[in-house]
């Protein structure tokens, strides 16, 4: 053996003696814990316990069609009191309950300070260890009362006791309420879109796994969540707040105004058939005023009346069997089918009128012997009229509870009678909802293509889009051309020379419509007293934007006519409309001002952004809520404030942002942040897109170029 | 079968260590990922029960054809492999540092990640075989062995050092001990273990003076240190609980899939490993276990003393060694006689880097075992064919 392999293998077997005792010394120490500490760990063991603790997802926002939130969810908590706690000593709570009875006022603003003072006393001497402060605590509220006396002192020593809940909010409150929907917890059911996106909206909870330490307290095991919960999506909505809020006042004052029931509204893109504005309001006498609770719109089906004369004319022009000029003797407004009278409301002109002015005038003499002697022979002809224009059909909304269209057919002996022909004609004797009114008038503004009423736009997620939805097609064509044109002449005629004249008088842009005012059957009969007033038209005329419906439901102040209880609020909402978007685009663009020299701002709280414009004395559309960030767009003619969502968890890109606002948003989501130089945001040590962790530092260098 | 096993050559009591490590590991993996695999699956622990035994066959695949090069080819494949894995560790590192955290792993497609410093673990354990055997004439020189040698570890270590201090010191000792057997001066060891030493206080000293929130990871190994010294925080209730872990498994244990402590240690498919080994299979798996390294880690020495040339020798006692003593570590760590490192346990721990790095460190000690066994045999085969000529 060389020297050389000498001197390596002691080095080796040395190295090896050493793995050997290395190897000795784990199994001795392994054998050491079982025998030596054995007992006590085993008794340690015992006492280890486990839990796994749902993380609730929270439920995705829904959106305007501006971004605005129309629904999102908030935590909430429930605030409890450890009164009488041994950690919370006699002098300490006496010397202290003068102002904390203080605060408490202060933060919840229910009842006095003396009030809670004697509560807490009666409670402390009850010994009340689970007091209720508030059942839903904001968590601003909750921050105040974390610098209150004795409750700072913690949740051991100070006998703060808080539980957290997420709340679904409306910021807009009532603002198209039961459209957009919520949770009627009895039957554990979401009504509205809620419901109808319930499945997108709703995420999927996550799980943590909490072991027991001493004092009792959960703590996670592991660094990251056993199971990460996944939020619900964002669903964004056709609702234009501003028409919305336009929609449901004009509505509101005419209920009010009639002392009616019950009223719906509907605003309708005429091309896409997106819903801009529903609202639906309804008597509750408990607060003695209008509110949002059942949808009438999409699930009342009713019998149209008057607003129903259009699809007999159409059907019947689409047959050939009449013309606007044939005349028709209306007489002194007065006729009768089997005995049973049909009265006009009072008589038209000299009693020998054309078609157009039966319509012009809604005379129901003229347009029952009109479809009377054009189908007598064969009903059906007319009924399946009435079916090509889509009337026995349900429209198939995402929201459920949409009411069932009834349009009989002579098939059905059982319910055909003489007299039926005559009174369907005339919008009796079958019902349809308002929505399904809407979408036909809708299709005749839309040159017959009949588009799907359509609530929904988009599916997004942390703000980026996932689902797209483009507008449904029901019909590509409900009538020809011709009579297409005819209806609209007819309705234009409405508003230019007969029910709808008054209202629209002073107008100064072209509506089309058409009053309709329907008896309502009581118990099989129809009471003169108890009506449905409604108008449903388009407008611009010539060019129709928008279609609307209003219904008012049973007015009791004396008006009746659609003409002037119904026509009023869609002139409302029409003129609002007009003014603050349509005739923006209609009016030339020559107006250069020098609004787009201002810079449109990074992200910048909304008070502080909304404060600027405000001082500069700019209009400015603002109609977003009031807790969030915003930017400035510029556009030619006004500046519009839009709120600025960032992604959860996600880091943002503070560029060009103040530093002020950098902070507070870097903060907010968990970041430690480390200012360097002055001025604004150049960059920023963490990239944007980041997954955030919470307690981690970024590093912002600021300057003022 | 008969014609299987004749494909496997190289020292067959490695071969048996190996296939009874991949089956506990398969085991005890497949028990300890009952936590998590309930994390991304919701309960299906078979995905990681399979995805786990693919990367374990994958190992023992890249194990056999490791096995079948020869092992001079390693020398040289490795050489070029340092050139790749220096620049990898660099470019870890500063993104890394750029993320503001210490930044281990480089994400692969398929849910992998990459240990850059698996890759560089090995790489420089063959260099170090490869230059021990060119300077075996002037090893006991300062100038013309021992720098030349100690530079790359000073490098490779120092570049895994802000990430990953376990790892890098681990490498550091054992290229220091490599270099011990490949008969460099003692005194120039004990001085470079004297200037670690002197580092590594500097650098503690300044852990505790430095602010809190500039520490980072770094903050990290001074909470382990100080925990292992006075006991308490996070660490410390790993160690209590991979020690009821420990007490509970008795002389048998409870039986495999019976793991209790699996649910309140963090990581147990890793670093803890050992300890649900010793829940499962009592002290008697647990010592199992042990020996199964100690019979490996023999092997090696037996086919060092045997093998003719030095790089051979060398090469496997090097890798052996670096494999045997991170067991030792992280075993060491299981049963509270170290301080928490993070270090898997080799061929066991799940993970696909470590166990595939492992895998081709054994399969090339297997590729030298099975130049020994055709050195050795030769004349045998000649003698049976000249039996055959004359029956």
């Amino acid at each position: 053996m060389t020297d050389q392999k000498k001197d390596i293998l002691w080095r080796v077997y040395l190295v090896y003696f050493g793995i050997l005792v290395f190897g000795v010394a784990i199994i001795t120490k392994m054998l050491l814990i079982q025998i030596v500490e054995g007992e006590e760990l085993k008794q340690q063991s015992q006492h280890q316990e486990l839990t796994v603790a749902n993380l609730e997802a929270s439920r995705g926002n829904i959106l305007a069609a501006d971004g605005s939130l129309l629904a999102t969810s908030v935590p909430i908590f429930e605030i409890r009191f450890d009164v009488a706690s041994p950690h919370i000593p006699d002098e300490l709570f006496y010397a202290k309950i003068d102002s904390l009875s203080k605060g408490l006022a202060n933060t919840f603003n229910k009842s006095s300070q003396w009030q809670i003072k004697n509560d807490l006393i009666k409670a402390r001497k009850n010994g009340k260890r689970y007091f209720l402060l508030s059942r839903s605590a904001t968590y601003d509220q909750l921050k105040a009362l974390r610098e209150l006396p004795i409750l700072k002192r913690g949740k051991y020593r100070g006998g703060l006791i808080t539980i957290q809940k997420t709340s679904r909010v409306r910021p807009f409150r009532e603002l198209a309420g039961r459209t957009i929907g919520y949770e009627i917890k009895e039957e554990n059911l979401f009504v509205g879109l809620e419901g109808a996106f319930t499945d997108v909206l709703t995420g999927e909870d996550g799980k943590m796994v909490l072991r027991r330490i001493n004092h009792g307290d959960w703590v996670p095991i592991h660094d990251e969540n056993e199971v990460e919960p996944k939020n619900g999506l964002d669903i964004v909505t056709t609702i234009d707040v501003n028409i919305q809020d336009v929609t449901e006042l004009a509505l509101l004052r005419q209920l009010i105004n009639n002392e009616a029931f019950q009223g719906c509204a509907v605003v309708m893109e005429v091309a896409t058939g997106h819903i801009k504005a529903i609202a639906n309001l309804r008597y509750d006498s408990t607060d003695n005023f209008y509110k949002e609770t059942y949808n009438y719109a999409i699930g009342e089906s009713i019998e149209p009346g008057s607003t129903f004369k259009l699809y007999s004319l159409m059907t019947a022009l689409e047959d050939h069997k009449v013309k606007l000029t044939d005349s028709v003797i209306t007489g002194e407004g007065y006729t009768s089918y089997y005995g049973r009278p049909l009265k006009d409301v009072h008589k038209i002109k000299n009693g020998r009128v054309t078609v157009r002015d039966v319509f012009e005038h809604s005379s129901n003499v003229g347009v029952s012997k009109i479809i009377y002697e054009a189908y007598k022979e064969e009903p059906e002809e007319y009924i399946e009229g009435l079916y090509d224009l889509g009337l026995n059909k349900k429209l198939g909304l995402e929201i459920q509870g949409e009411g069932i269209p009834y349009v009989k057919h002579p098939s059905n002996k059982k319910t055909w009678y003489g007299t039926s022909l005559p009174w369907m004609s005339i919008g009796y004797e079958l019902t349809i909802t308002p929505l399904q009114n809407l979408t036909i008038y809708n299709a005749v503004a839309n040159n017959g293509r009949m588009v799907k009423p359509q609530f929904v736009t988009e599916i997004r997620e942390a703000g980026i889009q996932k689902e797209v939805f483009e507008t449904e097609v029901i019909d590509k064509s409900i009538a020809s051309e011709e009579t297409i044109q005819l209806a609209r002449s007819l309705l234009e005629g409405v508003v230019e020379n007969g029910t709808g004249k008054n209202t629209f008088a002073s107008s100064p842009y072209k509506v089309a419509g058409k009053t309709g005012t329907a008896q309502i059957a009581v118990g099989g009969k129809y009471n003169k007293t108890n009506y449905n007033a409604s108008f449903i038209g388009y407008f611009p005329a010539d060019n129709p934007k928008y279609s609307c419906i209003v219904v008012i439901n049973n007015p009791s102040a004396g008006k009746y006519y659609g003409g002037s209880v119904a026509a009023p609020a869609f002139k409302e909402i029409a003129d609002k409309i007009y003014a603050t978007s349509l005739a923006l685009e209609l009016e030339t663009k020559e107006d250069t001002n020098v609004i787009h020299q201002i810079p449109a701002n990074s992200a910048v709280w909304y008070a502080d952004l909304k404060n600027i414009y405000t001082e500069l004395g700019y209009d400015h559309k603002d109609f977003i809520y009031e807790e969030q960030w915003a930017y400035a767009e510029v556009n030619e003619d006004n500046i519009e404030l839009k709120p600025e969502f960032f992604a959860e968890e996600v880091t943002p890109n503070v560029v060009g942002m103040k530093a002020k606002d950098a902070v507070f948003l870097l903060e907010n989501l968990g970041y430690q942040t480390i200012l360097n130089g002055k001025g604004k945001v150049r960059s920023q040590s963490v990239r944007s897109g980041t997954p955030v962790t919470k307690g981690r530092q970024i590093n912002l260098q600021l300057s003022s170029f | 079968m008969q014609s299987f096993l004749t494909k496997i050559k190289g020292d067959k009591v490695i071969w048996a260590v190996v296939f009874l490590l991949t089956l506990v590991s398969f085991l005890a993996v497949y028990s300890s990922t009952g936590t998590l695999a309930y994390k991304y699956h919701s309960g299906n622990t078979e995905y990681y029960m399979l995805k786990h035994a693919v990367i374990l066959l994958f190992g023992l695949l890249l194990m056999y054809f490791a096995h079948l090069l020869k092992y001079t080819y390693y020398s040289r494949i490795f050489q070029i492999a340092l050139y790749i894995a220096v620049p990898l560790l660099l470019i870890t590192l500063i993104f890394g540092l750029n993320l503001n955290e210490a930044k281990r792993v480089l994400p692969l497609p398929f849910n992998l990640t990459f240990q850059t410093s698996d890759l560089a673990k090995v790489t420089l354990i063959i260099y170090l075989a490869r230059m021990l055997t060119k300077k075996q004439e002037q090893i006991k020189d300062f100038k013309s062995a021992f720098v030349p040698l100690m530079l790359p570890v000073l490098i490779v270590t120092g570049l895994i050092f802000p990430a990953n201090f376990s790892t890098a010191a681990l490498l550091f000792v054992t290229s220091l001990v490599l270099i011990f057997i490949g008969r460099v001066k003692v005194r120039y060891i004990l001085g470079m273990v004297g200037i670690g030493m002197v580092a590594l206080a500097i650098g503690i000293a300044v852990l505790y003076v430095m602010p809190a929130e500039k520490q980072g990871r770094l903050g990290t190994w001074k909470n382990r240190i100080t925990n292992f010294i006075d006991g308490g925080g996070e660490e410390n209730y790993q160690v209590e609980q991979a020690k009821i872990a420990i007490a509970t498994g008795g002389l048998f244990g409870k039986m495999p899939g019976n793991s209790t402590q699996r649910n309140f240690l963090p990581h147990p498919y890793s670093d803890f490993i050992f300890a649900i080994i010793v829940e499962e299979y009592g002290a008697m798996g647990g010592g199992f276990i042990v020996l199964l390294y100690l019979i490996l880690f023999f092997r090696a020495v037996k086919i060092m003393t045997r093998i003719p040339g030095t790089f051979g020798a060398f090469l496997s006692i090097g890798v052996a060694f670096s494999l045997v003593f991170q067991a030792m570590i992280n075993m060491g760590v299981a049963v509270n006689l170290l301080p928490v490192t993070g270090q898997p346990l080799p061929l066991i721990s799940m993970g696909g880097t470590s166990i595939w790095f492992t895998s081709l460190a054994i399969g090339i000690i297997l590729s030298v075992s099975k130049e020994l066994e055709k050195k050795e045999k030769p004349e045998k085969n000649e003698l049976n064919k000249a039996e055959t000529v004359y029956a």
